[in-house]
């Protein structure tokens, strides 16, 4: 239907009454969205009713207004965009009604608290996954300090240890001095005369290179005998006991690869002594 | 002393949508007395009138979603609201109770009479609408705009040719437009 068709048809004299059926609705409507003359027809035709339907206006008692706000408020969200406020009473009885009929409103309460409680509930979520990261990171950190207390009554029981070789007055200290080829290398040896018990102290050794080791010597009768391995534990040395010897000339390390050598390698001595 | 604002119907429809307090406000000062005078019409009793008027306002809240600017003004809309809750009341059991005369025609009757409608006077003292249409044409327009009856039904309870409906219905139209202009 063209415009001037829709617009003498008296379709629009319908609509704007009111009682178009559904068809003549969609035809005036299909015309409305495609011309914009049937949408200023259709307003001026409205507008004559309303100023007609203006002549029976009635006054109705101011007590409707605050109960239309009253309800609308506990209904939907109120923005407020001027200074003036409406003051709103909670409802609280759960339905009135009126004509007949019943209407159920939920009281505003309850509809705050069930915001609250979701509120509540998110809050919460979220919080555990933050509280379980930080549990997990305290954890970890307890594992390590564990650890490290661990490692350190460890290494008293060592310290102990060397304490108690050192104290001993039967416990013959001997000097190791560096060598030509290690001036500055040191190590003590403490010969516990009855047992012939051999501590060796090397912490005054230099650090041995990946894949080597130190290795004790004891020269008996001219002739260089193992004393065993030197070991570190965790790179640090410390007091151990090595083989006993119930005589000799003197001590000596050598470094050796890991494990050792059945003979000293003589040009990796590091230290030696002379009883 | 607030300030007098007054919206244009865009303003008006934009600010509702937004669900704007402040412009509720506005349309009920607005709107209510009419509102109110029609539905008082049909129903012939005040303090029923006041309930549905307060449904239709609430309704009208509720329900402003639904309405589209592009299919007409806002008044045309809020009334075929209102004029839809006060036939439901109408029809509904406790109005009937009320009501002296048992019969669905007293709709029809409140409508066209002229005799309980709302005192509303100009300055010289006549009523208003009288003024605007002849009786036939009043009658017509009063049927289809405040009662809902189609063209159809009005012929057949005014027991005249359709054609004449048509007829009158144009030309009151056409009267009221004038009116508006002038």
């Amino acid at each position: 239907m063209n415009k001037e068709d829709i617009i003498s048809s008296g379709l629009l004299e319908l609509y704007a009454l009111g009682i178009a059926s559904p068809e003549e609705q969609i035809q005036v409507e299909e015309g409305l969205r495609r011309y914009s003359e049937v949408k200023q027809e259709l307003d001026a035709i409205e507008l004559s009713l309303e100023s007609y339907a203006q002549t029976y206006a009635l006054e109705p008692s101011s007590k409707v207004k605050d109960k239309v706000l009253l309800q609308v408020a506990g209904n939907g969200l109120l923005n407020t965009h001027t200074a003036e406020q409406v003051k709103v009473r909670q409802i609280s009885e759960g339905d009135s009604t009126f004509a007949g009929q019943k209407i159920y409103r939920i009281p505003t309460f309850f509809k705050i608290a069930a915001a609250a409680v979701l509120i509540a509930l998110v809050c919460s979520i979220v919080l555990n996954y933050s509280y379980n990261a930080k549990y997990q990171s305290v954890k970890d950190q307890l594992d390590v300090a564990q650890e490290q207390i661990k490692e350190s009554q460890q290494a008293t029981v060592a310290m102990k240890d060397q304490l108690n070789v050192i104290g001993d007055k039967s416990a013959l200290p001997i000097v190791l001095k560096g060598t030509a080829k290690e001036p500055d290398a040191l190590a003590k040896i403490y010969w516990v005369k009855n047992s012939g018990d051999v501590y060796v102290d090397p912490t005054n050794l230099p650090s041995v290179p990946d894949g080597k080791q130190y290795q004790l010597w004891a020269i008996v009768d001219g002739k260089p005998v193992d004393a065993g391995m030197i070991t570190t534990k965790k790179g640090i040395y410390h007091i151990q006991k090595m083989k006993s010897f119930g005589h000799a000339e003197a001590f000596a390390i050598t470094l050796e690869k890991e494990g050792g050598s059945p003979t000293p390698t003589m040009d990796q001595m590091y230290v030696i002594s002379k009883i | 002393m607030p300030e007098i604002k007054k919206y244009s119907e865009e303003e008006l429809v934009y600010l509702l949508k937004e669900r704007d307090q402040s412009a509720f406000s506005y349309l009920y000062d607005n709107y209510a007395a009419v509102l109110y005078g029609i539905i008082f019409k049909m129903l012939d009793n005040r303090e029923l009138a006041e309930d549905v008027l307060q449904e239709a306002f609430v309704k009208i809240w509720n329900n402003f979603s639904n309405y589209d600017s592009i299919k007409g003004r806002l008044f045309t809309w809020m009334l075929n609201l209102t004029r839809n809750l006060t036939i439901d009341t109408i029809r509904s059991k406790g109005y009937k109770k009320q009501s002296k005369i048992q019969n669905s025609d007293n709709t029809v009757n409140n409508i066209s009479d002229n005799t309980n409608t709302a005192e509303s006077f100009d300055a010289l003292g006549i009523r208003k609408h009288l003024t605007l249409l002849k009786n036939d044409q009043r009658q017509i327009i009063d049927l289809a705009y405040f009662g809902g009856f189609t063209q159809d039904e009005i012929s057949k309870r005014l027991d005249i040719p359709l054609g004449t409906v048509k007829t009158r219905m144009r030309t009151a139209i056409s009267e009221l437009r004038k009116a508006l202009k002038n």
